[in-house]
């Protein structure tokens, strides 16, 4: 359990996931509401990782749902095993015509064998899913509905049932309440736009890239090792390289990969030739890298440090190269 | 408090912000739990509890900011400095308010002051905001909605302050601080300080009614200008309205697409599938546990577009384009030509290129044809004709966009014939009105008889209609 909003910044900052106040918030505000979250925000910003983390902070199971177009009730709820009641059938066969021995009329018989249909209809034979899993769990889990974005409409109305009463219905057995109630966590990339009767149920969240400072600390924490000048100057690379106007805008998860990359090329601060051969790290698409390609020498112009005075470029006032003094 | 989160939520919803009362409630609950010195804390709970979509976040950050952010800071500002004017004028504030203590204890149950005047004396900055606040709402200021209502609702808030009053007040009390022997000197400070704190105060009244029209009237001007742009015709774009325009249009692609996949959906179901369902269950010694349906598939359309890029209808065959194929997942292939005489190929374009830099290219003449002629349908149907009659199958829709105005060249109508002969649909947009149709050198009535349907198309909101209509 998480005691307060620094609380859950301290503890998932033990586990290596940096956080502002505004996720720590919401978060916390999770907890003690017993409500859902709506995680949304652009790819690879952590919204998946932050229900990893929290789950692992507050020793819960991770239960998770990969959320993708089709995804229907047997697959999310739960199934009848077919087969396996077949093939119980099969071996029962001899126990089935035992019990109607004897039988007078084909009605008695039948009325036999519908006294005894429960076995057959039983959560013997269900196959829980990852919604079912969370709900009749012993100990209270964390359940995770990943990209919901990509499900279809349907789908999400069978959410609102789940999410709000937290039972499930099956015909042949009847309700099954929560034994415990979830914590769930809901991740979309604005794919589509989810509908309002999901929104209101749930507390929003947007994650959106994070602000330089930040992205250091996460980078200082995930990248072990990493010299300060080397994250700073990634992070502050990045955070211009987002500026641009491309495709794909780089999130954190690239610049983790990148920043390894670059120190597995042991190097130690950014130079235009090895940005030029890791840039295709960071960004996906071919436009992309030559859009930033031509851009490069004008952002590494931009953080040209002002320690040689030497330098013409440096010399010149410039404007954003300022602004970044004064954030460090 | 509550009352104060009750109005923010109306204030929110005001500005466009859809909060439902189970939210407000959310809010309530949250704000419980937490403790709200925070500031930043409380701004996200509220935020976590009521807006639910990313586009809406700079506005609520906005409005809480003007809702929130104290007045009393603003107040503090302007009361704060008293000391510095005074002591421009070669006053001492302190000694001059010590100095009334003390003559004002002289006079015990003499002195006969309102609370404003109380207030403003010792500068309870507290009080202040509280009689502000009152007031304002007793002269109605939330009813305020233009910048031109600010004086009157100053003016009656002033009055409901009854802040002359109390002007009067303090000015009588100087007299007879002037009776009880004051120096002169020290009666002109009283006077010089009586005047400040009057001027600050209406200063301040002044900055609360404006206040309050921001936050009430915030995005108001931003809701009606995009609501204008639907309707506004396509001639008469300026180059900031046009880059607005792209996001209008796009969000109603998107909404579109919304829509259509719930369409899809419903007719999913079809007939059974034998083939499948026997494949599926035969694990099951193929006994038919699980029963598959073929889907019904709703086919999607082949688009062909026919864009008059000249420049008396770029803007339409902009924002067309831009509409087509932010749908593109909706059709199964969109093939685009731009004309203004000649005829040429567009869609590789579009295939290498975003789509904003690709309508760009392509309303260039894409380096396929000059757009620096006059219109001439005719010759471009022809050219159609010619080259691409072929691409046309019984699936496709062929859309063009011109205003048909030839300039008297031979519009060869029967180019138009055989296109449709071909086609599953033709479909004519005009951005001009149908009573010019057939009028001067329009030739829209030769080519009407050959499109199954002829749609005037000057705006958006006809845009988005016809889309929906035929194509879709």
């Amino acid at each position: 359990m998480f005691d307060s909003v620094q609380s859950v910044i301290n503890d998932l900052g033990n586990l290596g996931y940096i956080c502002d106040k505004r996720i720590a918030t919401v978060v916390f505000l999770a907890q003690e509401l017993d409500k859902p979250i709506l995680i949304e925000g652009p790819a690879g910003v952590g919204k998946t990782e932050l229900a990893k983390v929290v789950a692992r902070s507050l020793g819960r199971e991770l239960i998770r749902l990969q959320c993708y177009e089709g995804l229907d009730e047997a697959k999310a709820l739960y199934e009848w095993e077919y087969s396996k009641q077949l093939l119980y059938t099969q071996i029962l066969k001899d126990k089935v015509s035992e019990t109607i021995a004897g039988a007078g009329s084909l009605t008695e018989a039948a009325d036999r064998v519908g006294a005894e249909d429960s076995v057959f209809f039983s959560s013997r034979f269900i196959v829980p899913r990852p919604l079912m899993q969370a709900i009749t769990a012993e100990k209270p889990t964390m359940l995770l509905i990943d990209e919901v974005d990509k499900s279809d409409p349907e789908f999400e109305a069978f959410l609102l049932e789940i999410l709000s009463d937290f039972q499930v219905t099956i015909p042949e057995i009847g309700t099954i309440e929560a034994t415990s109630q979830p914590l769930v966590f809901l991740t979309s990339n604005d794919a589509r736009e989810m509908s309002d009767a999901l929104k209101r149920r749930c507390l929003h969240l947007w994650i959106d890239y994070p602000t330089e400072e930040l992205e250091i600390k996460i980078l200082d924490s995930r990248v072990p090792n990493i010299a300060k000048q080397l994250a700073e100057e990634v992070v502050a690379m990045m955070q211009k390289i987002r500026a641009l106007d491309l495709k794909k805008t780089p999130s954190i998860s690239e610049t983790l990969d990148w920043a390894r990359a670059l120190m597995a090329l042991n190097a130690d601060s950014i130079e235009e030739e090895v940005v030029n051969d890791t840039l295709n790290v960071i960004l996906k698409y071919e436009g992309d890298v030559a859009k930033a390609q031509s851009e490069l020498s004008k952002l590494i112009q931009k953080k040209a440090p002002a320690p040689e005075p030497s330098n013409p470029v440096a010399s010149k006032p410039d404007p954003k190269a300022s602004k970044k003094g004064i954030l460090h | 408090m509550q009352q104060r989160i009750i109005e923010f939520t109306n204030l929110l919803r005001k500005s466009g912000i859809r909060v439902s009362v189970a939210e407000g409630i959310d809010a309530f609950m949250a704000l419980d739990v937490l403790s709200i010195e925070d500031r930043v804390v409380f701004r996200d709970a509220l935020r976590a509890s009521m807006v639910k979509r990313g586009d809406e976040i700079a506005t609520f950050d906005e409005l809480f900011d003007l809702y929130w952010s104290g007045f009393y800071d603003n107040l503090r500002d302007s009361f704060g400095n008293l000391g510095d004017q005074m002591g421009d004028m070669g006053l001492d504030l302190d000694s001059l308010l010590a100095q009334m203590a003390e003559m004002m204890e002289g006079m015990d149950g003499n002195v006969d002051l309102g609370e404003l005047a109380k207030a403003l004396l010792t500068q309870d900055l507290a009080a202040l905001e509280n009689m502000i606040r009152e007031a304002a709402e007793q002269a109605g200021t939330d009813r305020i909605e233009n910048m031109l209502q600010v004086g009157f609702f100053s003016r009656r808030t002033n009055e409901q302050l009854d802040l002359d009053g109390a002007g009067g007040e303090l000015e009588a009390l100087a007299e007879k601080l002037a009776g009880m022997g004051m120096g002169s000197d020290e009666i002109e400070g009283i006077r010089q300080m009586i005047k400040k704190l009057l001027e600050n105060m209406r200063r301040s009244v002044k900055n609360f009614v404006e206040r309050e029209l921001q936050t009430r009237n915030h995005d108001y001007m931003e809701k009606f200008r995009k609501e204008m742009l639907q309707e506004k015709s396509f001639y008469h774009l300026t180059e900031e309205e046009i880059t607005r325009m792209r996001e209008v249009v796009n969000r109603l692609a998107q909404r579109i697409k919304n829509v259509l996949s719930v369409r899809k959906k419903r007719i999913k179901r079809g007939k059974l599938d034998l083939h499948q369902t026997l494949r599926r269950n035969m694990a099951r010694g193929g006994i038919p546990f699980e029963v598959i349906y073929k889907h019904r598939r709703k086919d999607r359309p082949k688009l062909v577009i026919l864009c008059d890029v000249s420049s008396s209808v770029a803007n339409v065959s902009r924002f067309m384009l831009q509409f087509m194929y932010g749908l593109q997942e909706a059709f199964t292939k969109i093939r685009s030509y731009v004309f203004v005489s000649d005829l040429g190929e567009v869609t590789s374009v579009f295939k290498d290129a975003d789509v904003n830099t690709a309508i760009e290219q392509a309303l260039d003449g894409g380096d396929v044809i000059n757009v620096y002629t006059r219109s001439n349908f005719g010759k471009a149907f022809h050219d159609f004709w010619k080259d691409h009659l072929s691409s046309i199958d019984n699936r496709t829709t062929v859309i063009v966009l011109g205003d048909a105005r030839n300039n008297y060249n031979d519009p060869m109508a029967w180019c138009l014939r055989d296109v449709h002969n071909k086609a599953k649909n033709v479909v004519w947009l005009n951005p001009e009105s149908p009573s010019a149709w057939g009028f001067g050198d329009s030739v829209m009535d030769r080519y009407a008889p050959y499109c199954d349907r002829v749609e005037e198309c000057r705006n958006l909101r006809q845009l988005s209609k016809i889309v929906d209509d035929v194509m879709l």
